[in-house]
């Protein structure tokens, strides 16, 4: 208005509001073409994107040779498990499929009766959230089932499917004290079904996909003792700062080396000499650092010098090492353990170390509090750790477990290359030797095939994990 | 009223020097601690004696050579793109091995920085299109296995892109003086006259250029005029290095056909293009989302105060955002460069002749498996350390220095 | 109270866990589960943990077409997998009794030191220095074979204009040092591509990566059989590096299981020269030729029946012959469709170097 006259008619007539449009246009203008910049980053894009799916498309669809992965299709799956004992596989997943479903339904029973309730979905929605939930892992049932080609497989996926609804809708009946003895049925029904698969054939005849998630579910289930006391060791003892428990920590530390040197004996043209007074050096002062901030500082030092070792070798090296020289550490008389057991050792050793990280960040997100609590309760170092403190750690850090294990899963594959178990990927190398396929550059089919089977396995696992962070407000309380 | 007899006191409690209440030694907290780690030390080195004790029965048993001597006898294998000579003793060829693997790590690390970067900036970007494209490259890379993109890249990628050199087959291809591919590898222009006097250039390159851009940064402070850092920097440095570089004599080298090799420049074989592929590949992908993560985490109101002051969106990235993004995403990173570090023995699957390539050829060829893997294991652990030490000087300069 | 009784207990657990792994080391053999001897002492034998536990444990590779390769059910087929059975049938009686355990090339040896596998039938090459130190026994070679070089049709002509030229082989083997020793008496210089996986090594040649692929004779001839361009396209050199006899390998030491499996294997040959084949075998235990009846374990005129003291039951070649077959049966199923020629494999009496001693 006119400051002076307070006159409002010389104001230029307002322009009326610009409507909120949300029509294809304007979201296509918003996202697409911000800018002229913009706009031809968008065309470039478009273009390449285009032509990267059209070549995808029509390899997988037109060009493609997939005979070898169709014909080869039991050997990606379960390898030279015999043929004629199949059904036990069936009868396996039917059984881990209706027992996921009951301790799904029990859970969901649990939060009805604590009174948690999520929002009331209809069918139609709730198919929808699961579909968008799922959709890498029934892509990928769909092209397994489809490369198959006979009909047995469908009628399989069915009764999995059947099973796990099944047991979904039986575990809706288990109120909360069934929890522990669920978990006891769990155990013993996996005890089972392993004794049913092994049965027919022991695990050096298991093959592709069944050894693959085998090995990974044994690396993580195995190395969790192994992990969670190396956390504890790690922060064991109260944080004080004591250099005579420091000096008596590098003097133990720098002893080991300096009396294999004695033993050995001390010739300066021999590298072993010069790694063991290296290794003294260097043990005895890392040693004396860690050793002098805790007051059970030996233990410390065990724990760090194991999780850092095989934190700091490649798995694909340790590997080479437990299957040329593993025999060589049982004593004579013992037969050397198979390579199934041999690679499972080293997954356990080395996942144990990654998972004692883990543990101890979840070790450390705790509030000092808590401890204290159950100090004034009361409660004995054992019992604080046992039933306080990682009942809570580890609840906290189940995704970065969860990730682990996708790490594991995939790393599976070196076990393959270097002691020839028969899984996914040397599947993949198995098939393209055989008498049919050699020569024919085949590995453009069954290794995009390996890699789309990882995908949806680890795809799956990440994105229900990432859920699960949600839904337990991880980082949030 | 009664009077009652007021009860004996209790015996005092023993007490020591300190006022603590005296506790027989046996029963002692502080004395049974350090019993309980001397046992847990003394058991573990029992573990370690026993399984030392039977590795050397075995050794024994089976006529095998438990000790290092094995570096010195003669490798009796070549090893492909060196001057290695079979004739020459273990350790060397370990030596030339430990170049290959730090030659595919130092570029991996420098790539796959770059590349995830990129992927990382593009994730955020709001282009729908360029959004979703960096979204399905890092949600697919992410979860396959290292090893088989590895095998891929070699197999059905570089050596099907690449063409073959042989007469009648098409031939390679030869992109001017700058490079020639084809499936014996890929040549592209370098320089002549030495590594250590190439690091000298690049060195004074870094040098020079850091002074000029310190001496305009100071000048612009002081009379406010635009300071072009990069541009005189990068400038002067160029100038200096040129004028070392002809000092030196040192040449350029392009690469050229003869026959089927080929000559001059640096060349890169298919297995090391192939292992460098996959390693950039796999590792930016986690690099794209350690810095999606990272430039999330710096507050909004900084790009927001970068905009009121009307700076370019180029310079609130550049001077804003990836500065705080870096202090957030440096150990993560980190470790990504860890684990690059680690994979790159994955190579050996593919015939690079790197560090494990060459421990495996040795044992093949009658090196002892465990002293061998043992040193191979202690290598790589002192370059994990090494490279986690660099790690965590570069995260203490870098970190957040609060008042 | 209870936090000190842990305390002591728990430096007394791990003193006692001490105390048991100081255990003192036994020599005596520990049998495994399964009763498998794995240290041979005086009087123990392979031959009879085999029997026991009535099964062979036999090493192979998975992936070598011909020679030992997985099929789509997971059954192991080939040269070298079809002579285990043929071991099998002769000292259990059964060729399908055969546990076939895939073993890699850094650890055949180790495996069969280990007692991991009882035979090692994995296209190995019978060497002095393996004989050595590698602690194996060599038996009689199934497969005569020679290290050559394959290039592509136009390039070169002969191995001595290959100066400077890239050989791609496949690591771990005698085929590395071979070529290199080759290149090095001729007075050229050659640069060697060392692969893990033969796979990745034809996908390498093919691409034209190699100007040569040096490795048997065998496996150069079933790469250029199945060649997508036809077998003009690749060239194989008719020098031959190397002799490479692949012979099946026992452990050192174990003269009764030596024997009984050279006598398995050499009963195929023996077959082959008395022309008998899997579908007539039967007619052969009512043979005029005595000698016939007498290898296949049939009666003499006197009613006796020959008893080798081998170690192997008397009808051990009527086995391997009707579950499996001769020499020549085995080769032309296995190695015939990858394009071999019997030459030297061919039996001495047609002038090859397969003979058999005689069974008597």
């Amino acid at each position: 208005m006119d400051p002076v006259t307070g006159d409002l008619t010389a104001l230029a007539p307002a322009e009326p509001p610009r409507p909120a449009t949300s029509g294809a246009g304007d979201w296509v203008r918003r996202n697409l073409f911000r800018s002229v910049g913009d706009g031809i980053v968008t065309v470039v894009a478009a273009v390449v994107i285009g032509y990267v799916l059209f070549r995808l498309g029509r390899y997988v669809f037109v060009t493609g040779r997939w005979e070898i992965v169709r014909r080869n299709l039991g050997l990606f799956m379960y390898g030279r498990y015999p043929r004629d004992e199949l059904w036990r596989i069936v009868v396996a997943l039917c059984a881990i499929s209706a027992y996921g479903g009951v301790f799904a339904g029990h859970l969901d029973r649990r939060r009805a009766d604590a009174g948690i309730t999520g929002p009331r979905l209809t069918p139609a929605a709730r198919a929808r959230d699961l579909l968008s939930r799922f959709w890498p892992l029934l892509l990928g049932v769909l092209v397994l089932l489809l490369l198959a080609g006979t009909a047995t497989p469908w009628f399989v996926a069915l009764a999995v499917v059947g099973a796990g609804v099944a047991g979904r809708l039986g575990g809706g009946l288990l109120g909360k004290r069934w929890l522990l003895p669920l978990l006891g049925v769990g155990v013993a029904s996996l005890v089972a079904v392993m004794a049913l698969l092994l049965d027919a054939a022991g695990w050096d005849r298991w093959g592709g996909l069944m050894i693959t998630i085998l090995l990974a579910v044994a690396g993580i289930v195995l190395c969790f003792p192994l992990g969670v006391l190396l956390a504890l060791g790690r922060r064991a003892g109260r944080e004080v700062n004591s250099i005579g428990g420091g000096i008596v920590v590098a003097a133990v530390v720098a002893a080991i080396p300096i009396v294999l040197l004695v033993l050995t004996g001390t010739d300066p043209s021999r590298p072993l000499t010069w790694i063991l007074l290296g290794l003294a050096v260097a043990g005895g002062t890392g040693g004396f650092f860690v050793g002098k901030r805790s007051s059970l500082p030996l233990v410390r030092v065990l724990s760090v010098v194991y999780i850092e070792f095989f934190r700091g070798v490649p798995l694909y090296v340790l590997l080479f090492l437990s299957y040329l020289g593993l025999g060589f550490f049982l004593p004579r008389g013992f037969d050397t353990p198979g390579i199934v057991v041999r690679a499972v050792v080293v997954f356990t050793l080395f996942t144990a170390a990654y998972l004692a990280e883990i543990v101890r960040g979840g070790l450390q997100s705790l509030p000092r509090g808590q401890t204290e609590a159950a100090q004034a309760l009361g409660l004995g170092p054992i019992r604080t750790n046992a039933l306080i403190v990682l009942p809570q750690a580890l609840r906290n850090v189940i995704p970065s477990i969860v990730g682990q294990f996708i790490s594991l899963f995939k790393d599976t594959t070196l076990a393959g290359a270097v002691m020839g178990i028969l899984e996914l990927l040397r599947t993949s190398d198995v098939a393209n030797a055989q008498a049919d396929f050699a020569g024919a550059g085949l590995f453009a089919e069954t290794i995009p095939f390996v890699m789309f089977v990882f995908w949806v396995g680890c795809i799956t696992m990440s994105r229900e994990s990432q859920r699960l962070e949600r839904k337990l407000g991880v980082g949030t309380r | 009223m009664t009077a009652h007899a007021t009860p004996a006191a209790p015996s005092p409690t023993p007490r020591d020097q300190r006022g603590h209440a005296a506790v027989p030694p046996w029963r002692d907290v502080r004395n049974l601690a350090w019993l309980f780690q001397f046992a847990v030390v003394l058991g573990a080195i029992a573990l370690v004696a026993w399984l030392w004790g039977n590795y050397q029965d075995r050794s024994a048993a089976s006529n095998i050579p438990s000790s290092f001597s094995f570096l010195n006898q003669p490798a009796d294998f070549p090893i492909s793109g060196s001057d290695f000579r079979r004739t020459q003793p273990v350790r060397a060829a370990i030596v030339e091995g430990l170049f290959n693997t730090l030659r595919l790590v130092v570029a991996g690390v420098i790539l796959a920085t770059v590349v995830g970067t990129l992927v990382g900036i593009a994730r955020l970007s709001k282009n729908f299109l360029v959004n979703k494209a960096a979204q399905v490259y890092v949600e697919f890379i992410r979860n396959i296995p290292l090893f088989a993109l590895l095998v891929l890249m070699y197999s059905a990628v570089v050596l099907r892109v690449l063409p073959d050199p042989r007469p009648g087959r098409g031939g390679s291809w030869e992109w001017g003086p700058v490079a020639v591919l084809n499936t014996r590898g890929i040549g592209v222009l370098w320089f002549e006259g030495g590594n250590l006097r190439f690091v000298l250039v690049v060195a004074v390159f870094a040098v020079v250029g850091a002074v000029t851009a310190r001496l305009r940064r100071r000048r612009s402070d002081a009379t406010g005029a635009p300071a072009r850092t990069g541009l005189w920097g990068g400038v002067a440095g160029l100038a200096a290095a040129a004028a070392v570089w002809a000092l030196l004599g040192l040449g350029i080298s392009a690469p050229e056909l003869s026959g089927l090799r080929t000559t001059g420049g640096i060349v890169m074989t298919p297995p090391y293009a192939a292992a460098l592929a996959a390693l950039v590949i796999y590792t930016s992908s986690h690099i794209a989302e350690i810095v999606r993560g990272s430039i999330l985490a710096v507050p909004r109101g900084q790009g927001e105060a970068a905009n009121a002051v009307a700076l370019s969106s180029f310079q609130r990235m550049w001077f804003v955002v990836l500065p705080q993004a870096l202090r957030v995403g440096v150990p993560a990173i980190g470790n990504q460069y860890l684990n690059l570090a680690k994979n790159s023995s994955l190579a050996a699957a593919i015939a690079f002749p790197e560090l494990t390539q060459i421990v495996g050829l040795s044992v093949a060829n009658r090196s002892p498996a465990v002293p061998a893997f043992a040193l191979l294991l202690l290598i790589y652990l002192v370059i994990s350390l090494v490279l986690s030490a660099l790690v965590n000087l570069a995260n203490r300069r870098l970190a957040i220095v609060e008042r | 109270m209870k936090r000190s009784t842990v305390r002591l207990l728990a430096p007394v657990v791990a003193l006692a866990v001490v105390g048991v792994s100081c255990g003192d080391d036994d020599d005596a053999p520990d049998e495994s589960a399964r009763g498998r001897i794995t240290e041979v002492q005086a009087g123990d034998s392979i031959l009879d943990a085999v029997i026991e536990a009535d099964s062979l444990r036999c090493g192979v590779r998975a992936d070598l077409p011909g020679f030992s390769a997985t099929n789509e059910a997971g059954e192991h087929e080939g040269f070298d997998a079809d002579f285990c059975r043929v071991i099998a049938a002769a000292v259990l009686g059964d060729a399908t009794k055969v546990e076939f355990v895939d073993v890699e090339t850094a650890a055949r040896f180790t495996a069969l030191q280990a007692g991991e596998i009882d035979v090692l039938s994995r296209n190995t090459t019978w060497t002095a220095s393996r004989d050595g130190t590698e602690g194996a026994t060599f038996l009689h070679p199934t497969f005569y074979d020679g290290q050559a070089m394959m290039v592509a049709a136009d390039t070169f002509t002969s191995i001595d204009e290959m100066d400077g030229a890239v050989v791609c082989v496949a690591g771990g083997t005698t085929t590395e040092g071979n070529a290199a020793a080759e290149f090095e008496r001729r007075g050229l210089t050659v640069e060697v591509s060392s692969f893990e996986s033969v796979d990745l090594l034809q996908e390498a040649f093919l691409a034209g990566s190699c100007d040569g692929w040096s490795s048997d004779y065998s496996q150069l001839n079933s790469l250029r059989a199945n060649y997508p361009e036809g077998s003009e396209a690749l060239v194989i050199f008719d020098d031959i590096f190397s002799k490479e006899p692949l012979a099946p390998a026992v452990i050192d030491g174990d003269t009764a299981w030596a024997q009984a499996v050279n006598w398995a294997i050499l009963s195929t040959i023996q077959a082959e020269e008395y022309g008998l084949t899997s579908d007539n075998v039967d007619e052969g235990l009512t043979h005029d030729d005595p000698n016939i009846v007498q290898f296949l374990g049939g009666e003499n005129v006197d009613g006796t029946v020959l008893d080798t003291g081998i170690g192997l039951p008397p009808d051990f070649a009527y086995q391997v012959i009707s579950q499996v077959g001769n020499y020549g049966e085995i080769f032309e199923a296995n190695l015939a469709p990858l394009g071999l020629e019997r030459g030297v494999n061919a039996l001495w009496t047609d002038g090859g170097l397969q003979y058999a001693p005689p069974y008597r």
